[in-house]
């Protein structure tokens, strides 16, 4: 399948997406799945700026990530699909979208969160989403990057 | 004339090390600060935070380390909102010794100069 990883992080593209996973999985298409950046040009621009000649972005709504994504994984660009949220991703996996596992890279500090992870700290939204996830089939695996041992989050949430 | 005051954003310790040996080379400069990419809070928040408190009325412009890595987006985000009026990328120490030595020049100039004499400074001897 050429999804070759489904991740959440609040940094979306940066160093570890693009290098760390990139890399060593051939990644030639990132997907990012956000309402919030799909009609947003200057984002996107910026979240482009790093990317190199061979990895092209494209940025979708849920809607059309539902709608889309499936095809992508009969096609054969190896791309990982990345949101800002766990939401989204259960939002995509209840529509229809066949996520085996999600893999959370980056969730960070905030008002009601607590850190179990260097770079992970989960809140009652980020718990609920997890059990969630877990209980429709899908695994919830920290690593922020492929050197790190994976952590299955849903004992800890 | 504006003064002018900037910021150097990288990651792990590279903005401080930049700074501290920036200290070393040209002295100590009150208008030179460092954050670091894993600052709690948000980069462009704490960034914002430290223009705030430290440089009000200050023409500033922010020096990151990589275009397009989380540093290098936090900075053009606030590029884009009118905080700072330029973003220089790839930075190393001769750029901050430029900024240093040419930081009272019309700011067109300044950058340009910063970035023609910076990217000379960058070679091999083989």
């Amino acid at each position: 399948m050429s999804v070759v990883l489904f991740r959440v992080d609040e940094r979306l593209i940066h160093g570890q997406v693009v290098v760390g996973w990139g890399r060593p999985l051939s990644v030639r298409r990132i997907v990012v799945v956000a309402d919030g950046l799909a009609e947003e040009t200057l984002e996107q621009e910026i979240y482009r700026t790093g990317l190199p000649e061979t990895m092209r972005a494209t940025f979708w709504s849920v809607a059309e990530a539902v709608e889309r994504v499936p095809a992508l994984i009969s096609d054969d660009v190896p791309t990982i699909v990345l949101s800002e949220d766990l939401s989204t991703m259960w939002r995509m996996a209840v529509e229809g979208v066949p996520i085996a596992e999600v893999n959370v890279g980056g969730l960070h500090a905030a008002e009601g969160r607590r850190r179990v992870l260097p770079y992970v700290c989960l809140g009652p939204e980020e718990e609920e989403r997890i059990r969630s996830l877990e209980a429709a089939g899908v695994r919830v695996t920290a690593r922020d990057v492929p050197a790190s041992a994976p952590v299955r989050l849903a004992g800890r949430a | 004339m504006t003064e002018r005051c900037a910021v150097v954003v990288a990651h792990g310790e590279m903005a401080e090390g930049l700074v501290s040996a920036l200290a070393r080379v040209a002295g100590p400069q009150e208008n030179v600060w460092a954050i670091a990419s894993d600052v709690e809070g948000g980069l462009a928040q704490a960034i914002e935070g430290l223009l705030a408190e430290r440089a009000a009325g200050c023409e500033a412009v922010l020096f990151s380390d990589v275009d397009g890595g989380s540093c290098g987006q936090a900075c053009r985000r606030l590029l884009a909102r009118g905080v700072v009026r330029a973003v220089f990328h790839g930075v190393n120490l001769p750029m901050l010794f430029e900024f240093v030595f040419l930081q009272d020049r019309p700011f067109d100039e300044m950058v340009d100069e910063i970035v023609s004499k910076s990217r000379r400074s960058i070679g091999v001897h083989q």
